[in-house]
């Protein structure tokens, strides 16, 4: 029972760190602008498949697709923010862009299913069934074990970018108060470009680390991004700490449910945790401010 | 020679083509079908397969016309799910106004848009959902002509217990109507001959990781078979999970996973040397020796240069099931229906159709037992 136990610990901690770093996008997005980005997840798809099609169809390495999917997620985010979201927000509407990121999503999803077609591709990468065997008849696969270093390492490197480099500062400052970082000599646009980029960075990477696992269609990330959407809430709107947090125990809460309860009940554990965070705690897991989140 | 009415079909469609109807009037008199199929979501699989073999089957159709008719068909995205299949069934209905309607794949699709066929009065012919409930009860416009949860999981079940000697299982399962009923009446079948359930595992179409699942029958002790009902992709996933985990044969363990119809195929491609000793039921043998099967198969590698599933034949299935009525007679929905209601003995890729008083097809020549083997290709089990 204990190598159950501990299989599904290892299991949940996979599966959380993806949550997270497809989260932090949102969360990025949502401590600068205070916008929900409904197009995010597709940008988790297309990363996928830009690693699908950068290791099969051009005989690249799996692990600089992750790389590649970093920088097309990244591209796709300045171009959706520059061409879109940004000239919205110039009209003065918090509402236009938001029903912007709906038509982005539906968009990208149709154009995805012209592109690739409808019926679910085998992603595997070469790790995928390569199984280490650890302590007590519990296992990881390589691919997992990927999954585990490279979002810890991620994570790492955007909270000491947030929190010590000069763009981290002035992005949290633009999160704090857009008009008076204006005042200091910081652009708030391009801080905001630069968050669409980060966090489409993250969303590429994800769905690349993501392929292999779940079921690879046009609509891939939206089977992800309701959890992502309910991480974000429960670790506090834009709080990168919470979000952290909260994505690793959706993961592990996702394992355990499956061990001791049914995996036909995950949803309704997750969504009655986030209900019970909105009534007693709705600042999130770790309470801070909103101006301080980011 | 009745059982050979589908291979002689296209020959008798030719020469009443030619000798009793003029040309001119074969092109005013056409059959409206409307396709209810999943062209998104998960499902869309199924909708993209479907109509390639509905287009096989009108091209060849349509080059002589059956009983001077012509059959074309319009097309609406029915999502594999209720509401999206209610909608597009609500558009074809009143804007199309098909004389029969073909499809969905998801029973859960097909049981929400069945009582708009009725309330139309439209024929309906499903191949793909299994779920009980789509003729028991029915309803008098709703025709199946693939075996129903019952008929498969009865005899995939008893097939389990006798022939792979197993006592022991693990349900998995999609939460549908389909997924459900199918897992039952496995659980219902096997318990009843003395088989035990160590498990029933249910989850929802969003479920991506199947690490911990396998996890979890990993440690329910000597698992000897898996029936598992999921649509391609959660399968793909399920059946390396188990093998990761060492649970199934693919991955050294000694558990069988069983499969039924819904998996298309090159399932086994996919997944992998994890499928090694899948055990599934197909409904469409390519190897069958029949003059329709070797025509269907020859015929569909030159139109799209890839070898038909079962799903390719099941949907030219229809349309020859449809073809049959009008050559029967039938002119508009109300005849097709009845002359469906009557059909004997007709011999299509996937096998027999004869229809009983719920509009289920009775004949289970549409059953085909395979077993996975190490070069992933297939071993017929010859179990029907």
């Amino acid at each position: 029972m204990l190598t159950v136990a501990l299989q599904q610990g290892i299991n949940g901690l996979v599966f959380g760190s993806l949550y997270v770093l497809v989260a932090l996008g949102l969360t990025l997005i949502y401590g600068v602008l205070v916008q929900i980005n409904f197009a995010h997840a597709d940008v988790v798809t297309i990363g996928a498949f830009a690693a699908y099609f950068f290791t099969f169809a051009f005989g690249g390495n799996y692990l600089v697709s992750i790389a590649v999917a970093l920088v097309i997620g990244g591209a796709l985010g300045w171009l959706i923010n520059a061409a879109i979201f940004a000239p919205l927000r110039e009209r003065g509407s918090e509402l236009l862009p938001l029903i912007a990121t709906i038509g982005v999503s539906i968009l990208l999803q149709n154009a995805m299913l012209i592109w690739f077609g409808p019926i679910p591709y085998p992603f595997d990468s070469p790790y995928s069934n390569e199984v280490i065997r650890l302590w007590g008849g519990t296992f990881i696969t390589w691919q997992n074990l990927i999954i585990i270093v490279v979002s810890t390492l991620t994570i790492a490197l955007l909270y000491a970018f947030m929190k010590f480099t000069f763009m981290g500062k002035a992005l949290r400052a633009v999160a704090q108060d857009r008009e008076t970082a204006a005042l200091m000599g910081i652009n708030p646009s391009q801080l905001i470009m630069l968050t669409f980029v980060i966090a489409s960075a993250l969303a590429g990477m994800g769905g690349a680390m993501l392929g292999p696992i779940l079921v690879l269609t046009p609509f891939a990330g939206t089977t992800v991004i309701v959890k992502a959407f309910a991480i974000v809430i429960i670790g506090g709107f834009g709080n990168v700490e919470g979000t952290i947090i909260a994505g690793l125990l959706v993961g592990l809460i996702e394992s355990y449910t499956t061990q001791l309860v049914n995996p036909g009940l995950i949803d309704i554990v997750v969504f009655s945790l986030l209900l019970l965070m909105l009534a007693f705690r709705p600042t999130g897991l770790i309470a801070e401010k909103r101006e301080e989140n980011v | 020679m009745t059982n050979h009415r589908a291979v002689l079909f296209l020959g008798v469609a030719v020469i009443a083509g030619l000798g009793a109807v003029d040309a001119a009037s074969a092109q005013d008199k056409v059959i409206k079908i409307g396709g209810l199929f999943p062209m998104s979501g998960p499902g869309a699989y199924f909708g993209a397969q479907d109509k390639q073999g509905i287009e096989l089957a009108l091209e060849q159709i349509n080059k002589a016309g059956v009983n001077g008719y012509k059959f074309e068909i319009h097309y609406e995205d029915s999502g594999c799910s209720p509401l999206p299949a209610t909608q597009a069934a609500k558009r074809l209905i009143e804007q199309y106004k098909p004389h029969v309607i073909i499809g969905e794949e998801c029973s859960d699709a097909t049981l929400a848009a069945m009582p708009l066929m009725e309330q139309a009065k439209v024929p309906f012919l499903n191949a793909g959902s299994s779920s009980i409930k789509v003729t028991d009860p029915g309803n008098p416009w709703t025709f199946r002509i693939m075996p129903n949860e019952v008929m498969q999981g009865v005899d995939i079940a008893t097939n389990a217990y006798k022939r792979l000697n197993a006592r022991t299982a693990v349900l998995l399962y999609e939460n549908t109507n389909a997924g459900i009923g199918n897992a039952k009446v496995f659980n219902d079948t096997f318990t009843a001959a003395g088989g035990k359930i160590l498990a029933d595992i249910g989850f929802g179409r969003d479920v991506n990781d199947f690490t911990a699942i396998a996890t979890r029958i990993g440690g329910v002790g000597k698992v000897d078979v898996i029936p598992t009902y999921t649509l391609e992709g959660q399968g793909l996933r399920i059946t390396q999970a188990l093998a990761q985990a060492g649970v199934t044969k693919g991955g050294g363990g000694q558990a069988i996973q069983l499969g039924t119809i819904w998996l298309p195929f090159g399932f086994e491609q996919k997944a992998g040397k994890a499928a090694l000793g899948y055990v599934r039921i197909v409904q469409f043998d390519p190897l069958d020796k029949r003059e329709v099967v070797s025509n269907f198969v020859q015929s569909f590698k030159a139109k799209f240069n890839q070898d038909p599933t079962h799903i390719n034949a099941h949907a030219f299935d229809q349309i020859l099931v449809i073809a049959d009525t009008v050559q029967r007679g039938a002119t508009d929905a109300q005849s097709i229906r009845d002359r469906m209601a009557e059909t004997k003995n007709f011999s299509g890729v996937t096998g027999s159709v004869e229809f009983d008083k719920h509009n289920q097809n009775t004949k289970m020549d549409t059953i085909h037992y395979m077993e996975t083997q190490p070069d992933l290709s297939w071993k017929p089990l010859g179990w029907n």
